[in-house]
């Protein structure tokens, strides 16, 4: 003190001279307005200790969109050709699982279907394995298409070069550009060898790259003559519904004439195709693994670092009980830097993954982002921070206002 | 304030307060039956060596440690029969606190560590603010509100604690060992303070310190050994 007078030396009115105890108790309003400001207070306080916690956040939101995303990807991958088929009704053999090459069934069922109400149309597909001779030597596999002309039903989708109508020319087919340089560098023009016959590359498309070899189109006739099937035979039937017409009806109506076959909606055909990546594949095991594995891993780095935020600050939580903070207001300073710590984590790990996405885009690997699972990651990172505080607010409620007194 | 005829107001009243720390074979009898008691606008200091339960006795009469026998009443409340959950609002109505470490939250300057104490007591945050720099000007820190404490000397952080604890006005203030860890001169400024705070404000100031050159400020030496209040004596003021 720099002054003679002794602090408070006549600075106070007589007034205040009468202390009457005010058993004013702060509403809960203004409790969490200020256990909010010291929240936030003692949490930008140690920034080096904020920003390790806000890494564990973002780690955690980052590798799990990551893995959820490219999950998302390869399931697009492996359902986009049915997606994209333009079919509402798909008709398959019994014993199929999902979309891949099968044994051939009878060309019948094309015709039960064309004869059944509620059916626009009806189109055979070819769907199989072919290779493609490359012109250094060897060979590259393809999935080879074949769609029947005018229609083009299960036919190539984003043609970038050449066009659709090119497949009506004798021996051309259509291939795909994000593996044009494995095909040995092909272009609209050039001329190879698939299955023994010799093509002309009438058009090329853009993204058509499934989980597996890129797809390559043909003619449905040029197709069987290539894969060796008989004129009585067929992969798959895709149907176009008429208007208005009741695809449970339709489905159970050609299931009645042609029992040999199995009929499924669009939807259905989809989710058969998850459900066999989920399940007959390690694809969903690795990428869930990995995904609860980021999680696990960016709980037990916010819970460490919540914990011993309280640790380190102990002293102040005690002070805040023994000047008449109760257990619950110290939850409140917990649990509001668990939030804070969860949406800055969420923003900085979210832009951070859709800026990766948009950069490592590609026909081979798509990260998909969808908005739902962006703000389900939100949320479930509220909850986790949430839950990863659990251990500071055991340690809290131990704190005993007296230890301030030591 | 208090006039020589009217007998003064009894703020607290101890009697036989027992403390045991821990229980069966391991319990330690802190204090062993304590009769204490302490009037409106009294300076009392509560001496003793180390160990001996001074920290012990302010720790029950501030409502943060409940007794283990005996009877304690501050103003119109029973404390020793109260629920330990009533404990934080006993303290809010009635004690206001300095501790030999400060105790400032460092993250929050000198007039938000006093706001928070008046938040506490229910004021709101404006008006708040507006007492925590009147009471820092109080204790002529006018020019260091936006301070954090860091950056104040041990000096000034005590004087933004004693501002703290009067905060509100609660009529008693507890300090242990307030001038510990301050140099001789700052320590005797800071318990004149706490003397005006009696004197000039009215408050029950209760304080533990074994500084024998700040004894003469007290109205009341009390002195505390192994449990037990053995001396009490009326010191003369200067
Ligand atoms: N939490 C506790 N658990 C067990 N024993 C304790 C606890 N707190 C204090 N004691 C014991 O109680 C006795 C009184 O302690 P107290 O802190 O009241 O002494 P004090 O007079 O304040 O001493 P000092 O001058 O060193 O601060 C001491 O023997 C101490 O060891
Ligand atoms: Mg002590």
């Amino acid at each position: 003190m720099s002054t003679d007078t002794a602090p408070l030396d006549g600075a106070l009115a007589s007034s205040e001279t009468h202390i009457t105890p005010t058993k004013a108790y702060a509403p809960s309003g203004i409790r969490w307005r200020m256990m909010v400001t010291i929240a936030w207070r003692m949490m930008f306080h140690n920034k080096l200790k904020m920003a390790g916690t806000l890494i564990g956040v973002v780690f955690a939101v980052v590798l799990s969109n990551q893995q959820a995303g490219t999950f998302l990807g390869l399931i697009k991958k492996n359902t986009m050709f049915v997606d994209y088929s333009g079919a509402d009704l798909w008709i398959v053999s019994p014993s199929t699982l999902t979309l891949q090459a099968t044994k051939p069934m009878g060309i019948s069922a094309l015709y039960t279907a064309r004869s059944t109400k509620g059916v626009a149309w009806a189109e055979p597909l070819l769907y199989g394995g072919a290779s493609i001779q490359l012109p250094a030597g060897g060979t590259e596999p393809i999935q080879f298409v074949g769609t029947a002309a005018p229609r083009y039903a299960g036919g190539p989708w984003n043609v970038v070069a050449g066009s659709k109508s090119a497949l009506e020319r004798p021996n051309t087919m259509i291939f795909e550009d994000s593996e044009r340089e494995r095909l040995g560098g092909l272009n609209v023009g050039s001329i190879r060898e698939v299955n023994g016959f010799k093509v002309n590359v009438g058009g090329i498309t853009w993204g058509l790259l499934p989980f597996g070899p890129s797809f390559a189109f043909a003619e449905y006739e040029l197709a069987r003559r290539m894969l060796k099937i008989d004129s009585d035979q067929t992969h798959f039937v895709l149907i176009g519904l008429e208007p208005g017409a009741n695809p449970e009806a339709v489905k159970k109506a050609i299931m009645e004439r042609a029992p040999e076959v199995k009929v499924v909606g669009r939807e259905e055909f989809r989710s058969m195709i998850v459900s066999f990546l989920l399940r007959r594949t390690p694809i969903g095991i690795t990428f869930g693994t990995s995904t609860v594995f980021a999680l696990i891993v960016g709980f037990v780095i916010v819970s460490l670092s919540m914990f011993s935020a309280v640790v380190d600050n102990i002293r102040e939580f005690g002070t805040l009980k023994a000047i008449g903070a109760t257990n619950g207001d110290l939850a409140k300073i917990v649990i509001t830097q668990s939030i804070t710590f969860a949406l800055m984590g969420s923003l900085i790990g979210l832009a951070a993954i859709t800026r990766i996405a948009a950069a490592i885009r590609s026909p081979k690997l798509g990260v998909l982002l969808p908005t739902q699972m962006l703000v389900g990651t939100t949320f479930i990172m509220i909850g986790m921070c949430v839950a990863a505080s659990a251990l500071a607010l055991l340690r809290l409620r131990k704190v005993e206002p007296g230890m301030v007194f030591r | 304030m208090i006039g020589s005829v009217s007998k003064p107001k009894r703020v607290v009243e101890a009697t036989g307060v027992v403390k045991d720390y821990g229980d069966g074979a391991t319990a330690f009898r802190a204090l062993k039956g304590v009769d204490f008691h302490a009037d409106e606008g009294e300076f009392v200091i509560l001496s003793g060596p180390s160990g001996s339960g001074k920290t012990t006795l302010i720790s029950i009469l501030g409502c943060v440690l409940s007794a283990t026998a005996g009877h304690v009443r501050v103003l119109d409340d029973v404390i020793t029969a109260a629920p330990e959950s009533d404990l934080p609002k006993l303290r809010l109505a009635y004690i206001g606190f300095i501790f030999q470490g400060h105790n400032l939250i460092a993250s929050m300057s000198a007039q938000e560590n006093v706001a928070i104490m008046l938040a506490l007591r229910g004021w709101n945050s404006i008006d708040a603010k507006k007492e925590a720099a009147r009471l820092l000007s109080l204790v002529e820190l006018s020019d260091k509100i936006e301070s954090l404490p860091a950056d104040l000397s041990g000096g000034q952080r005590q004087r933004v604690s004693i501002a703290r604890c009067i905060a509100g006005n609660p009529p008693i203030v507890l300090a242990d060992e307030p001038t510990a860890s301050l140099d001789a001169q700052t320590g005797q400024l800071v318990t004149e303070v706490l003397h005006n705070i009696a004197k000039k404000r009215g408050h029950t100031v209760i304080t533990v310190t074994h500084d024998n050159r700040i004894y003469h400020f007290a109205d009341r030496i009390v002195h505390i050994e192994d449990g037990l209040i053995i001396d009490e004596k009326k010191d003369s003021h200067p």
